[in-house]
This record gives C-alpha cells, sequence and structure tokens, in this order.
C-alpha cells in the first residue's frame, strides 16, 4: 500500500516536474515573446504550425545556430516519433525495395553539405498586391551544415530501374482535415547528385523535432519545400508526382502575369532552385543611429550558382559601391558581406544591398509577382535615420 | 476491537491515492492553455464565434491576422479551406468573406511581430 508519505512526496515531485516543465509551455511573463523549446529571438509568425522567422539581425555568421534556423511547416509536426521505431522505405521503380532503421542510416558514409536553405515563400511580406500565406519577410532563410548518407547510396542498392524519372518525398507530417498531404518529387539528375542528402545531422548535432528529427531531405541549392522533413518514404516514379504541393503548389509562371492576375497552372513550371538575393542584416530598417560610420552588413546566395558581387547603395539607388565578401564559402551556402559607409550629414537615408552570380543574375528592382508570393529577391532596402 | 480491513482494500486505498495523484498533477497542465490558445482575439464582429470555430481548429489566430487580402483573395481562401475541410456552413461563407475583408484589408498597418523566447537563460 502506498504510505501517506510516499504519496505526498508523489504528489510534490509531480509538482516539481510540473514546475520544471511549466515555464517551456506558457508565455513569458512580459507577454512580449511566446516560449518555444529551442527557438530563441524567432519572430513567431505562427505558433500552430509552427513557423519561425530568423530576424536579420541574426545573419551576422556564415552558420547559422540551430537555435536561430527559420522552421517552416505546412502541418502540425509528428506527435509521436520513436526512432527505436521510425524507418524509412525506399521502393517504386526499383529492383530491390528497402526499409531502413536510424541505426542502419548511420552505417552508411556520411556527406556534409553546407547549404542555404531559404523557404520558397520567404519574402513574401513585401509582394504588392499582397497574397495569401505566412507573411514572410527577410529571414525564411539560414544556413547550416547538413550531413548523412547521400541518396545516390540508397537508390544504388535499391537498385533503379530503366523507367525512373523522379523521386517522391513523404514525410510523417499530421495533416489536419482533408488538407492534401505534404509530398514532394524531384527529378532523377538531382536525386543522384551526391550532394543531395538523407540529411540526419545539422550543425554537427541530430536534427532538432523542428528541423525533421530523425531524418529529413536535403535538396541543396533547392527551395526548402524539396527538403522533406521527417522523411518515412522515398518512392521512385516513372513521372514527376502532382499531387498538390507540386501542382498546383509550388509554381512559377512561365510569363510574366500582372500583378493581380491568377495563374495558369498549364502555363507554369514546378519550382527548383533559388534565385539570386541578398538582405542587409543591420542597420535594421526604421532604425536611428548617432554614429556617422555605419557598418552595413548582411548575406547574399543564389541558390545552386555563386555569387560573384554584392553592391550597396547609399542614395536610394543613384549610385553604387561594392561590398566585400566574407571569407566563408562554399557550394549553395551564402556569403557574408559588408560595406562601412559615412553619412555625410544628419538625416534620413534608403540603403539598398544588390547580388550579382556567376550565371550573370542580379536582383532585380521588382520581383516577379505570383499569387502565392514565391521567390521573392528584389533589391533589398532599409530606411535608417542619421541623427546629429 | 479493531474492524478487520476488508480484503483488497489496501488495493483500493492505494487506486485512490494514485488516481488522486494522477488527477492532481493532470489538473495543473489542464489549466495552462497552450500556446495557441493565448493568442490574440480575432475582432468581433457577427460571425467571429464561427469562424474561432472553423478556422482555429488547426489554426493559431495569428496567421489570419497577419493577412491583407482583397475581398476576391479572401474568397478564393475561404473556399480553398473549406475544400480542405474547415467547417463553414454554405449559408455562413459570404458572411466569412465580409467578416475577413472587411477587419483584414489590404490597406490595413501590418500585424506587430511577437519573438519566441528559448525558455533558457543565457549563460
Amino acid at each position: 500500500m502506498i504510505s501517506r508519505r510516499d504519496f505526498l512526496w508523489r504528489v510534490s515531485s509531480a509538482f516539481a516536474a510540473a514546475g520544471a516543465i511549466h515555464p517551456w509551455l506558457t508565455w513569458a511573463a512580459d507577454d512580449s515573446t511566446i516560449v518555444i523549446p529551442g527557438e530563441e529571438g524567432m519572430i513567431v509568425r505562427s505558433a500552430r504550425f509552427l513557423d519561425l522567422e530568423s530576424p536579420p539581425e541574426f545573419f551576422n555568421s556564415w552558420i547559422t545556430p540551430v537555435p536561430h534556423f527559420f522552421v517552416r511547416n505546412h502541418m502540425h509536426e509528428p506527435s509521436a516519433l520513436d526512432p527505436g521505431q521510425w524507418r524509412l522505405t525506399v521502393g517504386g521503380e526499383v529492383d530491390k525495395p528497402l526499409t531502413l532503421s536510424v541505426a542502419d542510416l548511420a552505417k552508411l558514409t556520411p556527406h556534409t553539405v553546407t547549404n542555404t536553405l531559404e523557404c520558397a515563400g520567404s519574402g513574401r511580406g513585401f509582394y504588392q498586391p499582397h497574397v495569401p500565406g505566412v507573411q514572410w519577410q527577410r529571414g525564411g532563410v539560414g544556413t547550416a551544415r547538413f550531413s548523412g548518407p547521400s541518396l545516390h547510396t540508397l537508390l544504388q542498392r535499391a537498385g533503379l530501374k530503366s523507367t525512373s524519372k523522379h523521386v517522391l518525398f513523404q514525410g510523417l507530417d499530421e495533416v489536419p482535415g482533408k488538407v492534401p498531404p505534404f509530398i514532394r518529387s524531384i527529378p532523377i539528375e538531382k536525386a543522384m547528385d551526391s550532394d543531395t542528402l538523407i540529411a540526419m545531422r545539422m550543425n554537427g548535432e541530430p536534427l532538432t523535432k523542428h528541423h525533421g528529427f530523425p531524418a529529413r531531405v536535403l535538396v541543396p541549392g533547392w527551395v526548402g519545400a524539396a527538403s522533406v522533413k521527417w522523411l518515412s518514404e522515398i518512392q521512385v516514379l516513372d513521372k514527376e508526382f502532382d499531387g498538390n504541393f507540386m501542382k498546383p503548389g509550388y509554381r512559377m509562371p512561365n510569363h510574366p502575369l500582372k500583378p493581380g492576375d491568377p495563374l495558369n497552372v498549364d502555363d507554369s513550371h514546378g519550382i527548383t532552385s533559388l534565385n539570386v538575393k541578398s538582405v542587409i542584416a543591420t542597420p535594421i530598417d526604421g532604425s536611428t543611429t548617432k554614429s556617422r560610420s555605419i557598418h552595413i552588413q548582411g548575406v547574399a546566395w543564389a541558390g545552386e550558382a555563386d555569387i560573384v558581387k554584392v553592391e550597396v547603395s547609399t542614395d536610394s539607388g543613384a549610385t553604387w559601391q561594392p561590398a566585400q565578401l566574407g571569407r566563408d564559402q562554399a557550394k549553395y551556402s551564402w556569403r557574408l558581406w559588408s560595406h562601412v559607409w559615412k553619412a555625410p550629414k544628419p538625416g534620413d537615408y534608403t540603403l539598398m544591398s544588390r547580388a550579382t552570380d556567376n550565371q550573370g543574375r542580379t536582383q532585380p528592382a521588382t520581383a516577379e509577382w505570383n499569387p502565392s508570393g514565391y521567390l521573392y529577391n528584389a533589391i533589398d532596402q532599409v530606411k535608417i535615420n542619421v541623427q546629429a | 476491537m479493531c474492524k478487520r480491513k476488508a480484503p483488497g482494500s489496501h488495493i483500493n486505498s492505494r487506486l485512490l491515492s494514485e488516481t488522486l495523484l494522477v488527477v492532481f498533477a493532470l489538473s495543473f497542465f489542464l489549466f495552462l492553455p497552450p500556446l495557441w490558445a493565448q493568442s490574440p482575439d480575432l475582432p468581433p464582429g457577427p460571425v467571429r464565434a464561427k469562424v474561432v470555430t472553423a478556422c482555429l481548429e488547426c489554426h493559431e489566430s495569428r496567421i489570419i491576422l497577419q493577412q491583407r487580402l482583397s475581398k476576391a483573395t479572401w474568397a478564393k481562401e475561404v473556399d480553398k479551406m473549406i475544400k480542405w475541410g474547415a467547417v463553414v456552413d454554405a449559408a455562413d461563407r459570404d458572411a466569412f468573406i465580409d467578416y475577413l475583408s472587411t477587419n483584414f484589408p489590404p490597406d490595413k498597418p501590418p500585424e506587430p511581430a511577437v519573438r519566441s523566447s528559448s525558455g533558457q537563460k543565457s549563460k
């Protein structure tokens, strides 16, 4: 029989445990922040489904710490996922379907790719006219070292049939209502690229739940939607998958639309690689400074291409000066850039950044409007006030 | 003379104690609202309660509060969400669109952003 003392001890222990967990579940006392374990200082676009944006001032390091890395969820994260029970299946147009455990994947030679991952909708909030969806501004992007076996190792083991054209990924997102499941596919050529990974680690640590534990796809240089989280199923197909998140989702018009016009799905293409883009990390838009010497800095990336130049304007785009690019660089990853400018006199200034890549692409003055607000990459600009 | 305990009474007592313990601990958590329950309120309006029921079943209010859309775009969104399982009576569809387009039109100033905290004090 449980003794009275034992009972009281258990109750007090329960309270102690509850007290320890309590702060993780609630808002901070000042009501200006939401406590989300592991996610520090992020802009909360939505607490359910969880969508967290990095504020631009976090873009001051080449590698983004995981607590500062944006989170994009279309649906509920898996409510219960036991890594011991988790399995990844590989099937479809293959000779030998596979079923792999975490331990099986851990035995395969890992490969590391430093990749700038950006949500296709990052910058959506800047489009005019406004479009529906998470109103991301500058920070639906981050750079991390992703590690895990190359996808092609799994596909080679399974044995691709000659009919294989696309590779489908499905995760364990919990689908609400009648929402179509989040399923994506990529062409076999990209799937067989040794840099396309079944990523299990991020910045040297196991993936966190928000980033797809225990395994996600990493399709380097491509929009984040291709890199399916909580991966559970890989299927080799004889054609492109045509579910909702491939068509009409994640498509751009073949010809520029007039802002406000609908997308003609039959005259569109699926989004793959990221655009050329830069953002200004600091100074912060709308900020005031008393110093005339202003350190303008930010990041620039170009998906599968390389950044070759970032220019800065301090006079609303009338003239441009080259920014200094940071030393850290890798295929698929952004470059830090900086420029020191001395304001000639107190007043209001518009600072701009413009990136160019080795494919000859330069950020445009106006991004190509589309009804879903994808691939925003207009020249970035912030307004600051320099005080006397 | 002492009363003898009925056979199995210690089991009942233990069961009762442990049940009380679980109920006690659970009640602590049950009084804690989940994150999204503390989301900002949707503005008043004739169908507000129905919008809360239909939309916040899956979403947090913040995803609605940040939209700035024309009436035509709101109509497309409402129809998409109905197709995806939002429970909206056919007779309420137009009122939903009126409510959303009146409260979240393109020219309304943006919604202030809230930051996250990891809950751990910085070292």
